[in-house]
């Protein structure tokens, strides 16, 4: 993981976004460092993706501000570079024809775009696709070429919306070590509902749902914050509400105890020893075991510590 | 630089999207030649059956057969008649000319009676003032019966004139002005047509526009530091290239079919520029309005037709002026860009007029260019570049 610089490059205070009676954004405050990796964690609808829109520009925010504090920077849109959600490339056009032609709307000479143009395309394996029309490419493909495409100027500050959503495997180390790579000259933000894919990648994460900022920190963190140790992941056969009361209330003199819906989440060290006291426990109870995992916690269970729910859910 | 990146951009995808562009196209080549056939197949012919019966008059020298010389007068009097073509032919018998007429095999049927040429020298040597009968029988609601017997009456009218040595009261002189006694009517639908083909640009245009928010690509230009103006002037050069491809095929397609243009060609392309423009100011209103290339095609055909069939374009189409500005009428069509610019090529091409002879159709189509791109820009500025 990359250090984290003191040095702020985007602050954002206050900021807000209503659609109606709808509140997407509700004052929401965090800054982002120089240099670093930064993740906006949430299921869908926390309000991750307008929150890039207003730090792109491309929505402008109900309430509160955001700052870019490189004094140099006099044109936003031409040191953020964003890759959107949605694969959006020009389908008549082959892959190095939309970076020349995206190089060249930022105001970069055509041969100076072409030659960044194949670099990018060089890194992100597509180097063979330069020809190949984007409609032809696969959703992989497309999706690499949309970072290309947010690449293609050299900004700054880097936005990626989920950026490995669509992804084979081999796709997604690539795209991730791609990005990493970056992170040394590139503050980085990037929002995803995949836990895993955060805490690969970002320094700092911010958890976000219902339009609110939940907490910010470093995943290692994050994760210390509800425990360090293991969690065991216990599914009913049934639904066992109204049948787990006491059960709860008896495990949780040892352990932390989170149930979520058929589930019940018990975070401890050393768990492995105490699986079959545990599990005897839940036979007293007179309640079918459909499932048991044992695993080390993660940014999933943060979520569900902090809002007592899956991030699916 | 933008600009041109634009240019360079659109021309790729223009080509790209190539049956579209084949369509637009040959849209005003084969309307040209489908008016053509139409106006062929429709063309009138008259066909008169005649019987001679007349016995002829015998002189000291000579035998004189005055029914034999009408039918050779009325022949030569209409060969020459592009507009009026006549077929002249003699019958056997009445029964056989009769028989035509109800197979619509001739148009009209005529009889010269026997002693037709005894009594027209018997009235030119004043020894009689008697008459002759001329039968004349056909389908007395077709029109082609009223023509073709008008032009026989006429005709025999002139020759009995000519015969009996009486000179004519009147004479009447025509005089056809610039080309219009040279044209045919394939002719005066040609700068209609020309204007068609340019119509037809609306929904390349429009598709031009709206790709790039059905592609949502209008995001990546959005973030980038293009302008509205640098999009919308970038996508306009290239189709007004389109445009005018559009409209000299359209002429070449007219001028092999027999068309032959008259008048200034600078001019012409200046009307097509200008139409060109205004067509696409126009697809751009479309294109704010719309969002996908499906909805183009929909939303788009009202104002085709209304550009097609109320400008005179597809049809002749005489508009009430609702007033006079100096001396140019100005109506609801006037709305349309079209409507000026047949009217120019029609002073142009038809009637050989010169440009100051068109500045009002011209300035017409310039303030309406304007017009129809000031409101677009806005609408396309606001519903698709804008930030929301």
């Amino acid at each position: 993981m990359s250090s984290i610089p003191d040095e702020a490059e985007i602050t954002v205070t206050g900021l807000k976004k209503s659609f109606r009676n709808l509140v997407a954004v509700d004052n929401i405050s965090f800054e982002v460092n120089r240099g670093e990796i930064f993740g906006l964690l949430g299921p869908n609808g926390a309000g991750k993706t307008t929150t890039i829109n207003m730090i792109c520009g491309l929505l402008p925010a109900t309430g509160g501000t955001i700052e870019f504090h490189s004094h140099k920077i006099k044109k936003i849109r031409s040191v953020i570079g964003y890759c959107p959600q949605e694969n959006i490339c020009f389908p008549k056009l082959t892959c190095l024809e939309q970076l020349v032609f995206m190089g060249n709307l930022y105001g970069m000479p055509p041969k100076q775009c072409r030659s960044i143009g194949l670099g990018l395309l060089e890194m992100l394996g597509l180097i063979d696709k330069s020809k190949v029309y984007a409609r032809n490419l696969s959703g992989g493909m497309k999706r690499r070429l949309n970072i290309a495409l947010a690449l293609i100027h050299n900004p700054r500050i880097l936005i990626l919306d989920e950026p490995e959503a669509g992804l084979d495997p081999q796709s997604r180390v690539m795209v991730r070590n791609f990005i990493k790579s970056l992170s040394k000259e590139k503050t980085i933000i990037l929002t995803s509902h995949n836990m895993d894919e955060v805490d690969r990648l970002a320094d700092r994460v911010a958890i976000m749902d219902y339009g609110k900022i939940i907490l910010t920190d470093t995943p290692y963190n994050l994760k210390n914050s509800i425990g360090e140790g293991d969690v065991l992941e216990i599914e009913f056969i049934e639904n066992p509400v109204g049948k787990t009361d006491k059960l709860i209330s008896d495990l949780r003199h040892e352990y932390k105890v989170i149930q979520s819906g058929n589930s019940l989440i018990i975070i401890a060290v050393h768990l492995i020893d105490k699986i079959h006291d545990i599990t005897s426990s839940i036979k007293d109870e007179g309640l079918n075991i459909k499932e048991i995992k044992l695993r080390e916690n993660t940014l999933e269970d943060v979520f569900i510590h902090l809002t007592g729910r899956m991030l699916r859910q | 630089m933008k600009l041109l990146s634009i240019i360079v951009k659109s021309l790729k995808e223009q080509w790209r999207s190539f049956w579209i562009l084949l369509l637009t196209l040959s849209m005003g080549p084969f309307f040209m030649f489908v008016y053509y056939l139409i106006l062929e197949s429709s063309k009138p012919h008259y066909d008169v059956a005649i019987i001679n019966n007349d016995k002829g008059y015998i002189t000291d020298s000579e035998s004189i057969n005055k029914g034999e010389e009408y039918i050779l007068f009325f022949t030569s009097s209409v060969k020459d008649s592009v507009n009026m073509p006549f077929s002249i032919k003699k019958s056997s018998s009445r029964s056989d000319g009769l028989a035509d007429l109800k197979n619509k095999k001739s148009d009209a049927f005529i009889i010269i009676p026997e002693d037709f040429s005894k009594q027209l020298i018997e009235h030119k040597n004043s020894e009689s003032t008697g008459s002759v009968e001329i039968q004349f029988f056909g389908d007395l609601t077709s029109v082609n019966y009223l023509l073709s017997a008008l032009w026989a009456n006429e005709t025999l009218n002139s020759f009995i004139k000519k015969s009996i040595g009486s000179g004519d009261f009147i004479r009447i002189s025509e005089t056809g002005i610039g080309s219009s006694s040279k044209i045919s009517d394939f002719d005066l639908i040609v700068p209609g047509i020309l204007i068609v083909s340019v119509i037809m640009l609306m929904f390349t245009a429009t598709i031009a526009f709206v790709s790039e928010v059905e592609n949502k690509t209008i995001l990546r230009l959005k973030l980038s530091r293009i302008t509205t103006f640098e999009f919308i002037a970038g996508i306009t050069v290239v189709q007004l290239i389109v445009g005018i491809i559009s409209i000299l095929l359209t002429l070449i397609t007219a001028a092999f079919l027999g068309f032959e243009f008259q008048g200034s060609a600078a001019v012409f392309i200046l009307i097509a520029v200008l139409t060109s423009l205004s067509i696409i100011a126009f697809s751009l209103i479309i294109a704010a309005l719309t969002k996908t290339a499906n909805e183009v095609l929909v939303v788009g055909n009202f104002p085709l037709f209304l550009f097609m069939f109320f400008t005179g374009a597809a049809f002749p189409f005489r508009s009430e002026g609702l007033f006079n500005l100096f001396d140019y009428p100005v109506s609801l069509q006037g709305l349309m860009s079209p409507t000026h610019a047949i009217s120019a090529l029609n002073k142009i091409i038809i009637m050989q007029m010169k440009l100051s002879d068109i500045i009002p159709e011209i300035l017409a189509l310039i303030i309406l260019t304007i017009i129809y791109f000031f409101i677009g820009m806005i609408l396309f500025r606001k519903n698709h570049m804008q930030l929301k």
